[in-house]
């Protein structure tokens, strides 16, 4: 049976901000949609409106010529609609089955039957009795599926779904939803990724700052004018000049290693490698794979043994961040409001944070205000941060100009060896570009970096040798011109 | 040394009697808890419930009507903690500890006329069999249906949070409400509940304290047992199973060191005094210390306001 669901001006305003500004749009089953947009684009606004998270301001909903008065994501689930959230709304302490049968009214005994002739059918090979906390981001996701299809659903949305995946997940996840598409579901797919929309699907729809921009038909796009009508501008593309590599080394870690007792976290096993001047060694990896802990442990947030890091020919292995920094090392957090910088406090008290001994910022126990001040100024001038406010709260910066101002505090005591850990995780095109500069920067200024990213093609940018972590094992280190995305997706799979 | 059998049932029955209230308290505070909700307010609504219990014993001379007179006081004064914490999204630590001095104050106010008035005899049952088997019988008879459903209870909040899908409902909002929200479980609701029956569970405690344990209203009367109770809910890993063995280490070492103290053993009287307090811990967290099983039963959400945006 053919489905039609039809956004007709739908209107969503925040405090301050127009989230979907008249946006009216017409799907109909078979084909596989793609919408199209830059973060704060407005997209996932638009896509919890259909399911039923928000309810907007104006407008209406359709599904074949219904008026849908979607007030709660029960209403939106009664109505066929199923949605795969981009930040997985799963129990992580509840089994599997246990998340799935949740929002269902069926019997324990036919639930578990008709999931398990899902995972037949489409080859979801998932333990329905283990806690959600152990399955991979891949896995988690099919449980989402999963939940989706157990209801039948006329329509399915999938808010940016590869974010976590690696190369063979997406590629399978594609095959998945074009099988669902043949079988009559109507696809809704979010993202930014402009060479996923070419791969999968059918027709796009453009959002921009709130307002649809365009729809068009895929064979009518290419990769450029579909970037350009996302950004409204025209963007220059930013290479790396390979430079010669030096032999002269800079940090080396031999034989690391890290046992949690958290099972959240994982175990680092044998760690060895080492970084030149100059050079930027990329770490790839599908997140929880141990990039978090192997940058705690550069940084310092959890210590290991003296000899375990050398840096500058000197064994800092034992050293807390603190320490680290007054060797010139600096560091750039995933989490840019709960790791690296303070929300509730002011930029420049953010600025003066990880300077507390290498800088004339305090005399005596004092704070020097003016002298921070000043510093925090020439940060935001120089590393383009869009305020002219010192004095405003962190939490109010935008990710991008949060991410500029962290890159900024950090260089401006011109460290040796910058680590940093998905620094363009979640910004819109402009801001990550405008960081990629900056990080080439630095190593044409013959200083290094250590990339620790689950972003791909961000790697291939920027890297001059590549080596991927998974469950806590370093692969061998590649030169990054030896290495193709493809090859990158199977070790970050976990293969040879 | 001949020990009369008898009478070590007796002791054990004394000591399961002295468990019954904080084995009540823990147990609904554990399903408060395991919705995400923080209520440090039992001690609190524990003497809330005593004195309502009591009070209600006098005056209407109805034991049914106490009881349940003190469950519906817990709810109430519940019910203050509920509306701040959850629709004016307020501080769950603040708010709770605010409770627990409102309740001893107010508790204070209304018992002034009830120093020194008797309890009442409270029913027990199965009082015909108490001396039909040795040890055993004294354990297992003559106890006040408040005794027997405390501890059932443990059990059958174990089942209830394992087995039944209420139970995964309030499991599942503790983990993650924004998770449950866009599920489409109403978040406020299942916390509004779990909070209401966490305070019936501490009125009924109070309400064995007053009534059946010591039956008399005296200030103060519950003397830290509401704090005891909240944590051994975290000790136990929010382990219903463990509250109940934690509850009877608790209370074996309170009622032996009395006896001691009786016999005049010669050991501080104030080490014996705070002896159940620190073997309760140190055994409970030896039980506990398995920290992948610490993570699965931990409400992550725990002590966390939710606010849903719309």
């Amino acid at each position: 049976m053919n489905t039609n669901l039809k956004i007709s001006n739908v209107t969503k305003i925040y405090p301050g901000c127009v989230a979907n500004d008249n946006v009216s749009l017409e799907f109909n089953s078979g084909k596989i949609y793609a919408l199209l947009g830059e973060n704060g684009a407005g997209k996932s606004t638009l896509v919890k409106i259909l399911s039923g998270v928000i309810i907007p301001d104006e407008g209406k909903i359709y599904l074949n010529e219904n008026n849908l008065n979607l007030k709660s994501p029960s209403d939106a689930k009664k109505n066929d609609i199923g949605m795969v959230f981009q930040h997985f709304n799963l129990f992580e302490t509840l089994s599997v089955f246990e998340n799935l049968i949740i929002d269902s009214d069926e019997q324990r005994e036919s639930l578990r039957e008709k999931i398990d002739l899902i995972m037949k059918k489409y080859n979801f090979p998932i333990d329905l009795d283990i806690p959600v906390l152990n399955l991979s981001a891949g896995q988690k996701q099919k449980v989402e599926i999963i939940r989706c299809l157990i209801r039948n659903p006329k329509v399915l949305i999938m808010d940016e779904p590869t974010s976590v995946l690696t190369e063979q997940e997406t590629s399978e996840l594609f095959l998945s939803l074009k099988k669902f598409s043949e079988e009559g579901i109507l696809i809704i797919y979010i993202t930014h990724k402009l060479k996923e929309v070419m791969q999968l699907c059918d027709e796009v729809a453009v959002m921009r700052r709130g307002k649809l921009v365009s729809v068009s038909e895929i064979k009518n796009e290419n990769i450029e004018s579909l970037a350009n009508k996302m950004v409204g501008q025209n963007l220059k593309t930013i290479k790396k000049k390979k430079a010669k590599t030096s032999s002269d080394q800079l940090i080396k870690i031999t034989n690391l290693n890290f046992t949690s007792e958290d099972p959240f976290e994982t175990n680092l096993m044998d760690i060895n490698f080492s970084v030149n001047r100059g050079e930027c060694l990329g770490i790839a990896g599908i997140s929880g794979n141990g990039q978090s802990e192997l940058f705690q442990v550069l940084s310092g947030e959890i210590i290991s043994e003296k000899k375990s890091i050398e840096f500058n020919n000197n064994y800092i292995g034992d050293l807390n961040p603190q320490e680290r920094r007054e060797y010139l090392m600096a560091f750039s957090p995933e989490d840019r409001l709960e790791q690296a910088a303070i929300p509730q406090m002011k930029i420049f008290e953010n600025v003066a944070l990880n300077n507390f001994k290498s800088s004339n910022f305090f005399n005596n126990g004092l704070i020097n205000e003016n002298k921070i001040k000043e510093h925090s100024k020439k940060i935001i001038s120089d590393f383009n941060v869009n305020t002219d406010n010192i004095e405003l709260k962190s939490q109010f910066l935008s990710g991008g100009n949060l991410q500029k101002l962290i890159i900024g505090r950090e260089l401006i005591t011109s460290p040796d060896l910058l680590i940093c850990f998905n620094p363009t995780w979640g910004l819109d095109v402009g801001a990550i570009n405008y960081i990629h500069e900056t990080l080439i920067k630095i190593n044409e200024q013959n200083k290094s970096i250590i990339l620790i990213s689950t972003d791909t093609d961000e790697l291939l940018k920027l890297s001059d040798k590549i080596s991927v972590i998974h469950k806590g094992k370093l692969s061998k280190i590649m030169n990054a011109e030896e290495v193709t995305s493809e090859k990158l997706g199977i070790l970050m799979g976990g293969a040879n | 040394m001949i020990i009369d059998i008898n009478f070590v049932g007796l002791i054990i029955a004394s000591i399961m009697a002295s468990a019954v209230p904080l084995i009540l308290a823990s147990c609904g505070e554990l399903i408060t808890e395991r919705s995400g909700v923080l209520n440090l307010g039992v001690e609190g609504m524990m003497i809330i419930g005593a004195i309502s219990g009591f009070a209600l014993m006098t005056v209407t001379g109805s034991l049914i009507v106490a009881v349940f007179g003190a469950m519906l006081a817990g709810v109430l004064i519940s019910t203050i903690f509920a509306f701040l914490t959850q629709t004016l999204i307020t501080n769950h630590v603040a708010t709770g500890l605010a409770l627990t001095i409102f309740g001893i104050g107010i508790s204070a106010m209304i018992g002034k006329n009830f120093v020194g008035i008797p309890g009442k005899e409270f029913p027990v049952l199965f009082e015909s069999l108490k001396d039909t088997i040795p040890l055993i019988s004294p354990i297992l008879f003559g106890h006040s249906i408040v005794f027997y459903f405390a501890f059932a209870l443990p059990f059958m909040t174990n089942y209830f949070l394992k087995k039944t899908k209420i139970g995964l409902i309030v499991r599942a909002v503790g983990d993650s409400p924004e998770s449950a929200s866009n599920q489409g479980i109403n978040v406020r609701l299942v916390r509004y509940a779990c909070i209401l029956y966490g305070g019936a569970m501490s009125g009924l405690a109070g309400a064995y304290l007053s009534m059946i344990y010591t039956p008399q209203w005296i200030e103060n009367m519950t003397g830290g047992r509401g704090w005891i109770a909240l944590a051994l809910v975290v000790f136990s890993t929010w382990n219903p199973i463990k509250i109940l063995i934690g509850a009877m280490i608790f209370g074996g070492l309170t009622i032996i060191q009395f006896h001691m103290q009786a016999i005049g053993v010669r050991i501080p009287v104030q080490f014996l005094t705070a002896l159940p307090y620190i073997v309760t811990i140190i055994v409970l967290v030896v039980i506990s210390r398995d920290s992948r099983k610490i993570r699965l039963s931990t409400p992550s959400s725990l002590g966390k306001s939710f606010h849903k945006d719309n």
